[in-house]
């Protein structure tokens, strides 16, 4: 397959550049994917948090959604169904739908990312090969409509409150026995305190889903939370091998830093919804899904990740809850590290949990629910192949792995797993991605 | 033939070049090679997969040097450790001929992994010997402290275990000192922990000894018995495992003549500086001694750079002065983690040296950043010595580590871009191989007196880039001055020859001391005002020669020569210069006291009769505004002094911040004072007062009372930050006047009366100085007319103020021009000193003050008063001073750029200044990024950012953004010569260790000429700014010609009356008259006047 593409791209190269090759293109399904993952890559190593990270996967693969939808009369719009998405331009010239999604995807990614080298040079070598043959106007054109579909989405995505919220107050750090604080060996502050002020895509409101209270604090020992707390430290020593596996496959944190004496270094992973992005990838390819398949997974999985992550951070910096490694410090033992290196927010809920609950939910809206998969997502960062029933499977083993990892209490867990899959479930049922009449006849 | 053609050219080439070489000037330090030495000693350190940097975190600490005349025949010898191979000694030869006789002697030592070395005649038969330090029982490192037992005859035998000081553990260092006055020598071993270094534990855990923790071993020599027992319980000081102990010296820091300790600690426990009880314990007063330490305090060494008989202290840090290197290396705290080790009881520490200097009564201010010694990268040892015989001791730092790992692109790409299926070892060892190396030359600053350190490395030849570890000086070839050597890793040690001028004279003086310490350890040795302490331990890992060295200048007249022996006996002794002096305890010396300060009788600190304590709210500005050098939160206290009851007796208001009434003390004729109840105060204890003024608003013929409100935490239209009015009954009863101002909301910082419009009733000015969450902005200052009756409400005739007035820190109405009305002076951060002229009306122009053009300051107060008695009233203006790492000029100003880069509705405000040359950010990329994050767009890594060349590379076309430029960063007086020209003074070096927060102008000696009375210290900055500390309360006596001296005044600062003062106003208590001062967050200080 590749190797044919290469030679036709050899073969084509005498036509580069000219006018009177073909006006129409074919753009794999696996060029989309490749895209995804080089997005994913620039934003590992730009190093964003999971709240930003899930912005910056939300905004591309709705402008690949909507351009490949326009041309696609099984597919709907999000415009109407995202909060204040208006319809996208339509092309003035003939075009290839194809290219200018991906084009307004790159574009995009590119501006939301900070290493944009990176994601340049992919599209010029990428497009050097796709061009090949191909009417260099129509070639141009497509580009041109991409480009202002992206700047249509850029204009509404400018007004989703981000910038300002880069103005707002740092979380204070204050003597509240209960309130959260820098957690070691970074001690960083607490990452997006006003990120429930970012406009959501397709919820009401960020508190449309607030979660069931955290148990109360208290550090009497006879106290339910104190139990809680006993499980986190208890649980943490006491792992078997699987459970260590769980917790590092599920890690999924975006710089863990790693300090011999004076020197630092870093660890740097996907987030939480980069591996829920993997596991698109995984099952588009599995079901040989085509471009625009893949593309009404990606839209509806990163809205629906991203809309988790509003939900559950407003939660977080609602309850303030001090995590566990700082309670095990000081008041149970002073030596205690939890296997996983705590992330810089408060503990509930668990964000894992809330937003691979909800993303399952939207894979399974569109994949089925006895949808096995072999999960590679973390080979890439030296972690095994972890194999799935379903798409809920992983997730309830993705929320499960925080008490593993020891950075998280069980309510986190438990009441962040029904926060998510009551966000998905809404998700699901209120956007409509296909028209069910065209749908139900082709299926 | 051909062959001797060849060396004809060669020998005509090696005349050329030598030609040429000769036109460079010849360098006073030589560096000799071995072949002319004899010492090819190299520290060869061999990373392996089973011991490397990251499996010993002290992996490139290096070795160390000892010197001293191991065979006493007058010759330095030279002891080098070795990490990982033999120990070295080498016998001095002379003319710096050195042969090794590490075999013959039996040095080379058992341990693989060697650490310090002092030399020291523990057994007290006039041997010196050689005790070893090293990392015992950890890993691979197999080995134990070593003590080698001189035995006169070339040889030493180890004896370590029979003296009990085969320690095993992780040691750095050790220091012979007799702590108990008994006559032998015992010993200070500094040991450092490896595990957790960034974890914070909370402090208190210093307390919990540890068998890897830090030891005292007492010796028995006096007891009759050759060996040492564990003291450290008994004497009280830290042995856990929190302290990363790098450097050690011991010294008598409160002039006590007992010798008291001083730890350097790497990482996040403090150094501790130990005091000595006098009774075989210690007690730790760092942080009542000193403000600020360094954050990764490495070695350390304490002597009397100042010539002033007190002992200072030098720290070292990693801080690179280079910016390139600067901007790609890991550097300050975030504020963050600064706060939080705050919280677990850590004090205030900064990635930098620290110069301590001892004001004389064993209370410190940091000097490093006036004498610009606080950067000299990744270092190890300093050193002070006279390098050229002036009589001024200078300071020499090595530095440099094998392997970098302070670098970011390390920390944040490189260490992330392993493979992800290698082993743990492949990826252990790819990130060593990918860990920077950077070789820097060493630094040497020349001391030219007054607090100034000339940086010549270079011009001394002192330049050679090198990873330097331990060092040591002495007098290795007899010839008067001090040589240098250095211990180095992979690199052959550098011996160094002085040739300093023979202008220069000099003196050496060896002490022959009691019995038990035959080389006087401990002694105080003065000549010519200048204080040496035989205590050898010095720099990293290293120790000195015990022959004490002076440098005695020009002078050639017989030198007096004093010591005072650790059992306080005074010795004198005459003696010719250029020789050394052998000085033998007498036994006969009779004790007296030396510690006497020439001190000022005319002030005095007395107990404040106010039971009052400024009480500041818990609040951080830099949570809003990240970027901004310093808050604006802790602006109080206010104060204002006046008669309010009518009978004839000066009476107090002093401010609360937030949830603190302020309170109003009537004053009793016997002097004491009565808090008045004042019911509206406690109902408005929720604004912050940060300035009060006593007038008659009302013109009823008493003093109502005018508080500025700041804070910086509420909205301007909020009520409680509105100044506020209150009317006095004429008995003291204050009642709020909420009608009478219009609502004047904002930071308040300064309120001034007079009447300007010459309707015979007070008229106000109120200046402003930040705006709250956009700094740097225009504040809205306000001119408030009185209609007569104190209803500033009802302005009959508006003036409006210039729209582009600035930060204001203070403003007074004054004459300035003789005109007969009264002018306004004002000046703040960012600003100016500026003027506005009334033109008779209260109508006010801004009018240019020929010789103010060039005073862009950081300006925090003003004192306009005629300093020269000639009629025309001067300007005295207090600055952030010279204490900071902002440094300003007219050719390169420290600048605030004011824009919204990344047009997100926020003022960025982003202050450049000048490093080496080139302007840089002062943030580093890391914080910027954090207030405009497009800013990491522009650079792919942080080596690419490393190469910024401009503002605009940074912020783009700065040509439509707001810029403010500083250029006068010293506390100057300007003297008024009539006609509207002032000529600066710059105040003496003394007054620019600290801002200036508030000027008292007095006659304090009675010679009809003004003194000054300077009150200081400012802990808002942020921590990468660093918290102005150095010393609070300063005194000047005027000359009579607008120049001034400064008045010794070591008794006014002391740890009870530290802290950061804002307001100082003068008192008559009783007849007496008093300056009243007030701190931020403490009590009032009163200072007697006469």
């Amino acid at each position: 397959m590749k190797r044919n593409f290469l030679i036709l791209s050899l073969f084509s190269l005498l036509f580069v550049a000219c006018d009177s090759g073909e006006k129409s293109i074919t753009i794999p399904a696996d060029v989309y994917h490749q895209s995804m993952d080089k997005l994913s890559d620039v934003i590992v190593h730009d190093i964003f948090s999971p709240p930003v990270a899930s912005r910056i996967y939300a905004y591309p693969s709705i402008a690949m959604y909507e351009i490949l939808a326009q041309n696609n009369a099984e597919y709907k719009t999000l415009s109407g169904q995202l909060t204040e998405l208006e319809s996208i331009p339509t092309p003035e010239e003939e075009v290839s739908y194809e290219l200018a999604a991906l084009e307004a995807f790159l574009i995009l990614g590119q501006k939301l990312i900070f290493s944009e080298d990176r994601i340049e040079s992919y599209k010029t070598e990428l497009y050097t090969e796709l061009q090949t043959g191909v009417n260099k106007s129509y070639f141009n054109a497509s580009l041109v409509y991409g480009q202002q579909v992206a700047d249509h989405i850029w204009a509404w995505a400018d007004k989703d409150n981000y910038k300002q919220t880069r103005t707002y107050p740092k979380f204070t750090v204050t003597d509240d026995p209960t309130r959260w604080q820098p957690t070691p060996p970074g001690y960083f502050e607490a990452i997006e305190p006003h990120w429930t002020q970012i406009r959501p895509f397709a919820i009401d409101s960020s508190t449309q889903f607030v979660p069931e209270r955290p148990t109360a604090f208290d550090m009497n020992p006879k106290s339910q939370f104190y139990k809680e707390l006993m499980e986190v430290y208890t649980v943490g020593n006491t792992l078997n091998e699987e459970q260590k596996e769980i917790a590092s496959f599920w890690d999924c944190n975006p710089y863990v830093m790693n300090q011999t004496g004076h020197i630092m270094g870093s660890t740097k992973k996907i987030t939480p919804g980069g591996h829920w992005i993997g596991i698109i990838k995984i099952a588009c390819q599995k079901t040989e899904s085509n471009p625009m398949k893949s593309a009404e997974a990606y839209a509806l999985t990163s809205i629906a990740l991203a809309d988790a992550f509003i939900s559950c951070w407003d939660e977080k910096f609602r309850s303030n809850l001090i995590r566990p490694e700082t309670l095990i410090n000081e008041h149970i033992d002073e030596e205690w590290v939890p296997l996983l290196q705590t992330p810089p927010f408060p503990e509930y809920t668990s964000g894992h949990s809330v937003i691979s609950n909800a993303a399952a939910v939207a894979l399974t809206s569109i994949f089925g629910d006895d949808f096995a998969f072999d999960d590679t997502t973390e080979e890439k960062y030296g972690l095994p192949v972890r194999s799935f029933t379903s798409f809920v499977d992983a997730s309830e083993e993705a929320a499960i792995s925080r008490l593993y990892g020891g950075i998280h209490y069980m309510p986190a867990i438990e009441n962040g797993v029904t926060q998510g899959r009551a966000l998905g479930n809404y998700l699901v049922n209120k956007i409509e991605l296909r028209n069910e009449s065209l749908a139900q006849s082709k299926d | 033939m051909k062959f001797k053609q060849i060396l004809a050219v060669l020998s005509v080439g090696c005349l050329m070049l030598s030609c040429k070489q000769e036109v460079e000037e010849p360098k006073q330090f030589t560096l000799l090679k071995n072949d002319r030495t004899g010492i090819d000693f190299k520290n060869e350190v061999t990373s392996t997969s089973e011991f490397n940097i990251l499996e010993f975190l002290y992996f490139y600490n290096g070795g160390g040097v000892s010197i001293g005349d191991i065979n006493n025949d007058g010759l330095e010898d030279i002891f080098f450790t070795s990490n990982q191979s033999a120990n070295k000694l080498y016998l001095n030869k002379g003319n710096f001929q050195f042969e090794d006789i590490t075999d013959e002697a039996g040095v080379a030592g058992s341990s693989n992994w060697s650490t310090g070395s002092t030399m020291a005649d523990v057994n007290g038969d006039g041997w010196l010997d050689i005790y070893v330090s090293a990392v015992g029982d950890y890993k691979v490192a197999k080995g134990k402290n070593e003590l080698f037992i001189n035995q006169g005859d070339g040889t030493f035998l180890e004896s370590g275990e029979s003296y009990g000081l085969d320690y095993i553990g992780f040691s750095t260092q050790a220091a012979f000192f007799d702590y108990d006055k008994d006559g032998d020598l015992d010993m200070y071993l500094l040991n450092h922990a490896v595990k957790n270094a960034e974890v914070f534990k909370p402090s208190v855990n210093r307390k919990k000894a540890d068998p890897d923790g830090d030891k005292i071993f007492e010796s028995l020599l006096a007891q009759g018995e050759k060996r040492f027992i564990d003291a450290t319980s008994k004497t009280g000081i830290y042995s856990s495992n929190l302290g990363f102990g790098l450097g050690l010296a011991i010294s008598d820091i409160n002039n006590d003549n007992w010798p008291d300790i001083y730890i350097s600690n790497d990482f996040t426990e403090n150094d501790y500086l130990y005091i000595n009880n006098q009774d075989g314990t210690f007690s730790e007063e760092l942080e009542q001694r000193i403000q600020h330490t360094s954050r990764y305090s490495m070695g350390n060494v304490i002597a009397d750079i100042n010539n002033d008989q007190s002992m200072d202290i030098v720290t070292t840090d990693m801080l690179p002065s280079d910016p390139k290197i600067w901007r790609k290396s890991l550097g300050e705290d975030k504020s963050e983690v600064f706060q939080t080790k705050k919280r677990f009881g850590y004090n205030d520490q900064y990635v930098r040296n620290t110069l301590q200097m001892n004001l004389g009564n064993g209370q410190f201010g940091d000097i490093s950043l006036i004498t610009e010694s606080f950067a000299t990268d990744w270092s190890w040892s300093p050193l002070i010595f006279d390098m050229d015989n002036d009589g001024l001791q200078d300071l020499h730092i090595s530095n440099g580590i094998y392997k970098r790992p302070n670098d970011l692109d390390f920390i944040n790409y490189v260490t992330s871009n392993t493979e992800a299926n290698n082993s743990a070892k492949e990826i252990q060892a790819q990130q060593i191989r990918d860990l920077p190396t950077l070789k820097i030359p060493n630094y040497a600053g020349i001391n030219k007196g007054s607090m100034s350190l000339v940086e010549s490395a270079k011009k001394l030849g002192l330049d050679q880039p090198s990873y330097s570890n331990g060092s040591a000086y002495a007098d290795l070839d007899n010839d008067g001055d001090l040589d240098l050597v250095l211990n180095n890793t992979n690199q052959e040690a550098f011996i160094y020859e002085n040739k300093a001028d023979s202008v220069n004279g000099f003196l050496k003086v060896q002490l022959k001391g009691p019995e038990l310490n035959p080389f006087g350890v401990g002694a105080k040795v003065y000549v010519n005002g200048q204080l040496r302490e035989n205590h050898n331990t010095r720099g990293f890992q290293s120790s000195v020669s015990y022959r004490l060295h002076f440098g005695l200048g020009a002078t050639n007249q017989p030198i007096n020569v004093k010591v005072q022996w650790p059992n306080g006996a005074i010795q004198n002794v005459e003696a010719d210069g250029n020789q050394l002096v052998v000085i033998n305890y007498s036994g006969s010396g009779k004790s007296e006291n030396l510690e006497e300060v020439e001190a000022s009788k005319i002030l005095r600190l007395e107990e404040s009769p106010l039971d009052y304590t400024h009480r500041e709210n818990d609040f951080n500005d830099f949570d809003n505004e990240y970027l901004i050098p310093r808050k604006y939160s802790t602006e109080g206290p206010a104060l204002a002094i006046g008669d309010v009851n009518g009978d004839g007796l000066d009476d107090a208001y002093v401010g609360g911040a937030i949830n603190q009434p302020g309170q109003l003390w009537i004053q009793n004729v016997d002097g004491t004072f009565k808090k008045r109840i004042t019911p509206n105060f406690d109902q408005l204890a929720r604004a912050e007062d940060t300035d009060a003024a006593f007038f008659d608003a009302d013109k009823d013929g008493d003093l109502d009372l005018y508080v500025v409100s700041g804070g910086n935490e509420y909205a301007t239209t909020q009520i409680f930050s509105f100044d506020r009015l209150f009317l006095n009954d004429g008995q003291g009863n204050f009642r709020f006047s909420p009608g009478a101002l219009r609502q004047i909301g904002g930071q308040g910082k300064v309120v001034t009366h007079a009447d300007i419009d010459n309707d015979g009733d007070q008229d106000l000015f109120v200046g402003l100085n930040t705006v709250a969450r956009a700094y740097g902005t225009q504040p809205t200052h306000h001119l408030l007319i009185n209609p007569g009756n104190g209803n500033y409400v009802s302005q009959p005739n508006q003036i409006s103020l210039k729209k582009d007035m600035g930060m204001i820190n203070d403003a007074q109405w004054t004459d300035l021009d003789n005109d007969g009305d009264l002018d306004l002076l004002f000046t703040g951060e960012w600003n100016g000193i500026r003027f506005l002229e009334n033109k008779g009306n209260g109508q006010l122009e801004e009018v240019g003050l020929s010789g103010l053009e060039f005073a862009s300051g950081l300006w925090y107060s003003l004192e306009v008063v005629d300093v020269n008695n000639d009629g025309f009233l001067d300007v005295i203006a207090g600055n952030i001073g010279l204490n900071t790492k902002l440094k300003a000029s007219t050719d390169e100003p420290v600048r605030l750029y004011l824009g919204d880069f990344d047009k997100n509705g926020q003022t960025d405000p982003i202050v450049f200044h000048y490093q080496e040359g080139k302007e840089t950010p002062f943030a580093s990329r890391d914080e910027l990024i954090k207030q405009v994050s497009i800013f990491k767009k522009l650079h792919s890594n942080y080596l690419d950012y490393s190469g910024l060349s401009s503002a605009e590379e940074l912020l783009g076309n700065t040509a439509d953004i707001d810029v403010k430029e500083v250029n006068k960063l010293s506390s100057t007086v300007f003297i008024n010569k009539g006609d509207k020209t002032f000529e600066s003074i710059k105040l003496p070096i003394e007054a620019q260790l600290s801002n200036i927060s508030d000027i008292v102008a007095e006659d304090i000696n009675g010679d009809d000429v003004l003194d000054l009375v300077l009150l200081g210290n400012d802990f808002s900055y942020r921590n990468d700014y660093g918290k102005i500390d150095a010393k609070p309360i300063t005194t000047l006596l005027g000359n009579g010609d607008g120049s001034f001296n400064y008045l010794n005044d070591t008794h006014l600062n002391t740890a009870e009356s530290w802290g950061e003062y804002r307001k100082g106003e003068v008192i008559t208590i009783g007849d007496q008259r008093f300056i009243l001062a007030l701190r931020n967050n403490d009590t009032p200080s009163l200072i007697s006047l006469n």
